[in-house]
């Protein structure tokens, strides 16, 4: 069904749609119309709850409660935010929880601006005290925000890492057509996660050595089945690496352009594979690296030639995106 | 005409950024006479949170930090240990003061620190849009709670001088004003500050006007100002 | 077509650019919106980011470099739209501005009065519907108000 929404408001309906019955949320801009939409659906629709929370923290650590009684819940933040959610999401890493979190990119460090960035992807990716046994979504438009968010929740039960949809202010506050429709992702496996003895504390390294091993053998296996990318734009010696609301811009710009639709499992042989038939490479990004640090880890040891343009806190225009690839 | 400024104000940054109507203005401009009478002015230090108090970074012309949202309390905590001759006023909302801060509030207040807090209570997120806050009143509307607020999902109203009495040493100062009675307003926290002066926490609850996200119009946003008095009782702790 | 409406809180900036975006879409077209704004919650410079295209094609992107019509509300805001303005863009000023003709509208209306300025220029979409959106959006306060009603009719005419 073609809507006109806004990107938060996009994010609540998929939410709804993939079967999530609880948002455990704090006020913070650029992500306040998420709470705001699902606190009116929780007026016309008994099954769902909601909880504004004193802090971030309290809210991902309510929807650790939540999933771990085995009942899908989801929390909203940015910046700021995003730093404290660390706290639970860390717990939900080393638990195994399904812990789904959207995170609506704003200017860092510290308060920052409430408008935009991509400036909280190696947080998001790898925020906590782990290695990041996680799954990011970076979605490009308002209809891919909708159908990577229902994934987001179908993934997160299948796999049972924290997931994430890694958005930004201007994604999420923009307005225009998409489709709502969810024809193929519900979440499966909703029993209670809690049924006997679990902890995220061990006495021997020994211990800790063997959980790390075992979660990291899991997250490849999901590795293999998630890690998504799209190519697109002519096939040309340069070829252009961004994400989110910036390959947006490089798309409407029509450049040839690798765009990770997971940032984290990151599509790592499609990338080394598209990147032997190109001669240069250009990253961009709004973030002063953060995206480039991970393209170049993926790709190192290729001899293509790597230059990122990053501006934190500022976007890319189509124009601008055609002038630096022309350039 | 010139205005009647205070002297320890920063002339550059005026009109200040608060909205029409908005109660900060007459808090600040009545924490600027008491800054001028006391001649608090060479060792003041003035620490913000996040929301709109953060809009008086650049108020005054005194040293002043914008910190993180409910961290003010325990950022004023450390400055005053390394600099205990310093005047301290910290500018929290309810929600940094009462929600997200609350632990670090308690325990300055447990420790006795020598601070003064001023809590500007308008019962909302005020920057974020008017959302729910724990100083909202039940069935109140606001951007988190559409249909009116119910205490068994959001809490029961939060009254911070009062709770804070029961933790407080005997000599602390605890405080509600209205930013409607900028007499009396002056005079506490001209107390909250002596009692700092003699080694002793300090807080003055300012009860405020928000009308963009009350959505009042002049007559209206005073006569519920003076409403909220019923709620949130003036006078001292 | 890149549409940016610039002007100050308060001016009915994001009415105006909202009540175009939903008009447009409810025509079938693609179109999209997004507000540029800071911390404060009133006053300041308030932008608006309109991109209407033919029905089919998503805008994935809702910024642009440069406006192809800029509808301009007030002085100060023209400080900030300079940056977005260019050699082809088609600019049109609002009856706050300096130098601008007088009109017997109220300042209440005077966004509408913009807005039917916008689409006298461009055709992008038809007054009817932009006032079937306006008529939704405005519901609550054209019942309060039957007057603001009237001059917002009589702005778009």
């Amino acid at each position: 069904m073609r809507q006109f929404l806004m990107g938060n408001e996009v994010l609540a309906r998929a939410a709804f749609d993939a079967g999530a019955k609880i948002m455990f949320g704090y006020p913070i801009t650029p992500t306040t119309e998420v709470l705001a939409t699902w606190a009116k659906f929780c007026h016309e629709d008994k099954s769902l709850q909601y909880l504004q929370t004193e802090d971030e923290m309290a809210a991902g650590f309510g929807v650790c409660g939540s999933v771990l009684a085995g009942v899908p819940a989801f929390t909203a933040t940015a910046g700021p935010g995003t730093i404290l959610m660390q706290d639970p999401l860390s717990m939900a890493e080393a638990m195994r929880l399904p812990m789904v979190c959207f995170i609506g990119q704003r200017g860092g460090p510290s308060t920052g601006t409430v408008i935009y960035s991509q400036q909280e992807l190696t947080m998001t990716a790898f925020g906590g005290n782990g290695e990041g046994y996680r799954l990011v979504y970076a979605p490009c438009g308002l209809t891919e925000l909708y159908q990577l968010t229902l994934k987001a929740f179908a993934h997160a039960w299948q796999f049972r890492f924290p997931t994430f949809i890694l958005y930004d202010g201007y994604l999420g506050k923009m307005k225009g057509e998409v489709e709502i429709r969810n024809t193929q992702y519900v979440i499966r496996n909703t029993q209670p996660i809690l049924t006997g003895n679990m902890r995220n504390c061990y006495n021997l390294e020994e211990e800790a050595y063997a959980l790390n091993m075992h979660h990291a053998a899991d997250w490849q296996k999901m590795a293999s089945q998630v890690a998504a990318f799209e190519l697109s734009g002519p096939k040309s010696p340069t070829l252009v690496v961004a994400a989110g609301s910036v390959a947006a811009a490089a798309k409407e710009a029509g450049v040839y352009l690798f765009r990770p639709i997971t940032i984290w499992p990151f599509p790592e042989k499609d990338l080394r594979h598209i990147a032997q038939e190109v001669q240069k490479i250009i990253i961009l990004e709004s973030s002063l690296g953060q995206l480039a640090r991970l393209v170049k880890s993926v790709l190192s040891g290729e001899k293509t030639k790597m230059e990122t343009v990053g501006k934190p806190a500022l976007g890319f225009t189509p124009e601008e995106v055609a002038k630096i690839y022309a350039a | 005409m010139q205005p009647n400024f205070p002297r320890c104000y920063k002339i550059s940054s005026k009109p200040h950024k608060f909205c029409p109507g908005c109660g900060y203005g007459i808090i600040l401009k009545n924490l600027g006479r008491v800054i001028d009478e006391e001649k608090l002015a060479p060792h003041f230090t003035f620490l913000t949170d996040i929301g709109c108090n953060l809009l008086a970074w650049d108020f005054f012309d005194l040293p002043t930090a914008q910190t993180h949202h409910g961290r003010t309390v325990p950022t004023a905590v450390g400055f005053k240990m390394a600099r205990p001759n310093e005047t301290l006023v910290c500018l929290v909302g309810d929600g940094g003061g009462y929600a997200i801060g609350l632990q670090n509030l308690i325990h300055a207040c447990l420790r006795n620190t020598a601070i003064t807090v001023i809590l500007v209570n308008n019962t909302n997120y005020g920057m974020t849009g008017g959302q729910l806050s724990p100083t909202t009143l039940a069935n109140q509307i606001t951007d988190s709670t559409p249909f009116g607020k119910k205490d068994n999902l959001a809490g029961k109203m939060f009254t911070g001088p009062e709770f804070l009495r029961k933790l407080a040493w005997p000599k602390a100062y605890l405080a509600r004003a209205s930013s409607d009675r900028p007499a009396l307003l002056k005079k506490y926290l001209q107390k909250a500050i002596a009692a700092q002066a003699a080694g002793n926490f300090s807080l003055v609850e300012v009860i405020s006007a928000c009308p963009l996200n009350w959505k009042t119009g002049a007559e209206q946003t005073i006569s519920r100002l003076k409403a909220l008095e019923k709620s949130f009782a003036i006078g001292e702790f | 077509m890149k549409i940016l409406l610039a002007g100050e809180g308060g001016q009915g900036v994001q009415l105006a650019a909202e009540t175009l975006a939903k008009a447009a879409f409810l025509e079938g077209k693609s179109a999209t919106l997004i507000p540029n704004f800071g911390v404060e919650q009133r006053g300041g410079v308030s932008l608006a980011f309109v991109i209407i295209e033919a029905a089919g094609r998503q805008i994935l992107y809702p910024k642009f470099s440069q406006a192809d019509v800029a509808a301009i509300f007030c002085d100060r805001a023209l400080i900030r739209a300079k940056a977005h303005l260019g050699p082809k863009t088609k600019v049109i000023y609002g009856p706050a501005m300096a130098g601008q003709p007088a009109t017997t509208l109220p300042p209440k209306a005077w966004n509408i009065f913009v807005l039917k300025r916008i689409l006298e220029a461009t055709n992008i979409v038809k007054k009817a519907t932009v006032w079937q959106v306006l008529a939704e959006k405005l519901k609550v306060q054209f019942a309060a108000d039957p007057h603001l009603q009237r001059m917002d009719q009589e702005a778009l005419q």
